[in-house]
């Protein structure tokens, strides 16, 4: 039960775009796309893994790659002592026997031209195990065995329902009696009655035939239901990791709290729960942002040692500076909103950009630093606006870059347990960044 | 490959469809004619008789306007006199210009268009899907280098191209003698030979495979993404297999179709070569529309008895060729989105 079966060290997975001919000529940089960014796990033998993130976060091409179905851009996979990314010739038939991966989509990963029977022994049929009879045998007994008839060997998958077919889907993966399955969001695209009976099927299978599972899901109460330990994924990274009833009762990342927050529940007291949603949009993997890949959505960010607002004040500063860095505010516009066109009111154009950028109140410190950087931007030196606000409200989230530990339950949040280096680089950090006087830092 | 589910649906659709039943039949008349032709053909049909030329088909009365001149009045008149020409059941479709029976030369034209049809479409069928699954499943720059090759073959006028290598490699034929006259079974008044076409075969196929190569290049291209072909890769399937067994059956449906196009456009393209005297063949439905389009407002069906025949073939093919589709699709409704 401890001994890992899949270790998985490092993985990445990048892509690269803006690297056709045209673009080779034209000179543009070919842009990396992080998929799988340094994933390492193991799974344990005869355990479930589960693995859930948002939409976009890199699961299913984690799993493709782990399968070796993509080529990986950096790290390794060693399946039962074997380095996956290194085998060929026979080594690597006996690995595409002993893992197998089932797929999300019940409609697009089973052949529509070939019957239930030729898609369960295909397996079957590229290893070249048994003849054409006893294969068919074995597809019958399979399909007993997901609960389907035999007698339905020779249809076809569109007159299948959608359950149906994940179950055939499932059946084509036992076929060749592998030890480890890939399951990529087996029950996604299926409605909750029959989801439940799929995962029970999937249970019912592993605890029969001693299989391993990776069981990719974005759905938490799926991933409760069917695995032994959880690692909750962001943006290409794994930020946690642990048994599932840790994760769940005691999350540590402020994204698994967040992710767990956001799940209805079915309790009268629900009615009066403010649900607090992780606000904006999973960032880009093209551009991902520096330090912490969570920051820019985290409930939690970490000040430095020389404040400490209430959170949400500590955020407002915080979009607000970005919104500047970004140049999302247009000086001019506002002026002429001012209604000053010899641009001499700057205590009214501060008056109306820090009304509408600030709901909460801010300490008097605090004010004054961010008019001090409004008064900058109204003369229109957007640089010195930025530098005064990055100089006093900067995070160590964004300059440090957290990592998973060792250990049976680590996350990757400087709010935590963090390894050593991390830790170092974090007093580093702390140790290089004086704080600067509060609403003179422009002067 | 033919499995005996694949049978089934294949009989269940044509009992279904009216259509179908159709253009079998009428293949099946054409087939028929082109093979036994000369027990079918009333005359031989390269035989000439200048005495009974342009006789209209039974049943039908010509007007001939012959047109002579005379001297009234120190000035040249032009008479025109209408002749009616009597129809004969001994050509019941008329005779050509030289006095050929058409419906001969239109049995015997059968052979010559067929035979460069299905065997210039097959080959240009097996070029095309080579070229084309190759590149949309491998993709990259194995993908580039063979759709661009074909990009400029596509740019070439079909016509021009096809002449261009008629030129290049000249105009070889096969005649096979045909068994029919050779063990006697019919007339030995009959042509001895069937000719084969050989470099209009090739080249048609030459000229069409690009069409086949785009369309298998973007099936397999959408194939390729699907799941069921990474589950195969994922049980160890080779390259090979996932092809052979997934993006091959997968693509073949709007082949099928286009190949049944592709057979008119290439018996077409088989006249065309015929009517300018490049294709080499004397006996083709293409070459005897040729021959009639300059008599076309006297004698109407010389040219119009072939390129019926023409669009009788044309017209069955596509009608088997639907049947094939819809026989050959199990399930459209139930594909989510996939093709």
């Amino acid at each position: 039960m401890t001994d890992p079966l899949v270790t998985v060290d490092g993985l990445e997975k990048y892509y690269y775009e803006n690297d056709t001919l045209l673009d080779r000529l034209t000179g543009a940089e070919p842009e990396a796309v992080r998929a799988v960014d340094g994933v390492s796990f193991d799974v344990r033998e005869g355990e479930t893994l589960g693995v859930v993130g948002e939409s976009g976060c890199g699961k299913s091409t984690l799993a493709e790659t782990l399968m070796r179905l993509r080529e990986p851009t950096g790290g390794s996979v060693t399946f039962d002592g074997d380095p996956v990314f290194e085998l060929a010739g026979d080594d690597m038939d006996a690995f595409r026997r002993r893992a197998q991966v089932m797929f999300q989509d019940p409609f697009s990963s089973l052949d529509p031209r070939m019957t239930a029977g030729e898609i369960i022994t295909e397996p079957l049929a590229i290893h070249g195990v048994g003849t054409g009879a006893e294969r068919r045998e074995r597809a019958e007994t399979l399909l007993e065995e997901v609960g389907l008839s035999a007698e339905q060997i020779d249809r076809y998958p569109h007159e299948f329902s959608g359950g149906q077919r994940q179950r055939i889907g499932f059946a084509r993966a036992l076929a060749i009696d592998p030890e480890f399955i890939v399951l990529d969001e087996p029950v996604s695209a299926l409605d909750v009655s029959v989801q439940a009976q799929v995962l029970n099927l999937l249970a019912d299978m592993q605890a029969e035939r001693d299989l391993t599972y990776l069981f990719i899901a974005h759905d938490l109460s799926v991933v409760r239901h069917i695995s032994d330990r959880v690692a909750v994924m962001y943006l290409g990274e794994i930020v946690e990791i642990g048994p599932t009833e840790e994760i769940f009762e005691n999350p540590q990342h402020p994204y698994t709290k967040a992710l767990l927050e956001s799940v209805p529940r079915a309790d009268t007291d629900e009615r009066d729960r403010t649900v607090e949603t992780i606000r904006g949009d999973v960032p880009s993997p093209r551009n991902p942002p520096s330090g912490c890949s969570f920051r820019t959505r985290c409930p939690e960010l970490i000040q430095p040692p020389w404040l400490d607002l209430p959170q949400a004040a500590f955020r407002e500063i915080g979009e607000f500076r970005t919104r500047i860095e970004n140049g999302d505010i247009d000086v001019d516009l506002r002026w002429e909103g001012v209604g000053d066109p010899d641009r001499e009111d700057r205590a009214a154009f501060v008056d109306s950009l820090y009304e509408e950028a600030f709901d909460t109140g801010l300490p008097a410190e605090e004010e004054e630093t961010v008019r001090e950087a409004i008064r900058a931007l109204a003369d229109g030196d957007r640089e010195t606006a930025a530098a005064t606000l990055r100089e006093r409200y900067r995070s160590p989230c964004e300059a440090i870059d957290p990592a998973l530990p060792a250990g049976d339950h680590p996350s990757a949040c400087l709010l935590n347990e963090q390894p050593e280096d991390v830790e170092t680089a974090r007093e580093e950090w702390e140790a290089d960044h004086d704080a600067p006087k509060a609403g003179a830092a422009s002067e | 490959m033919i499995s005996p589910r694949t049978l089934r649906n294949l009989r269940s659709e044509l009992s279904r469809s009216l259509l179908a039943k159709l253009g079998i039949a009428i293949l099946a008349v054409i087939l028929f004619t082109a093979l036994f032709a000369p027990l079918l053909a009333p005359h031989d049909p390269t035989n000439q008789n200048l005495d009974n030329a342009n006789i209209p088909p039974l049943g039908f009365t010509a007007t001939e306007n012959q047109t002579s001149s005379e001297m009234v009045d120190g000035e040249v008149q032009i008479v025109e006199e209408e002749v009616v020409v009597n129809t004969t059941t001994a050509h019941p479709l008329g005779t050509d210009s030289l006095g050929r029976d058409v419906l001969s030369r239109t049995m015997f034209g059968a052979r010559t268009s067929l035979l460069v049809g299905l065997f210039g479409t097959s080959i240009a069928v097996v070029l095309g899907v080579t070229v084309g699954i190759t590149a949309g499943y491998y993709g990259g720059r194995i993908d580039d280098a063979l759709m661009r090759f074909a990009d400029v073959m596509l740019a070439f006028p079909s016509l021009v191209l096809a002449i261009a290598l008629i030129g290049l490699w000249g105009q070889a034929s096969l005649r096979i003698p045909d068994p029919l006259v050779a063990f006697g079974i019919a007339s030995s008044e009959m042509p001895e030979t069937i000719v084969l076409p050989g470099t209009v075969i090739v080249v048609v196929a030459l000229v069409n495979w690009v069409w086949f190569a785009r369309v298998a290049r973007g099936e397999a291209l959408s194939v390729r993404d699907q799941e069921y072909v990474k589950a195969a890769r994922s049980m160890g399937g080779s390259d090979l297999h996932v092809i052979l067994r997934h993006v091959l059956p997968n693509s073949l449906t709007p082949i099928l179709v286009l190949a049944t196009i592709q057979i008119a456009a290439i018996i077409l393209l088989e006249s065309s070569l015929s009517f300018l005297g490049f294709s080499g063949a004397q006996l083709s439905w293409g070459f005897d529309i040729a021959q009639g389009r300059q008599y076309l407002s006297s004698s109407w069906w010389i040219a119009t008895v072939p390129g019926l025949a023409i669009v009788a073939a044309v017209v069955g093919i596509n009608l088997i060729g639907d049947w094939l589709r819809d026989a050959l699709d199990p399930g459209i409704e139930g594909q989510g989105g996939a093709p």
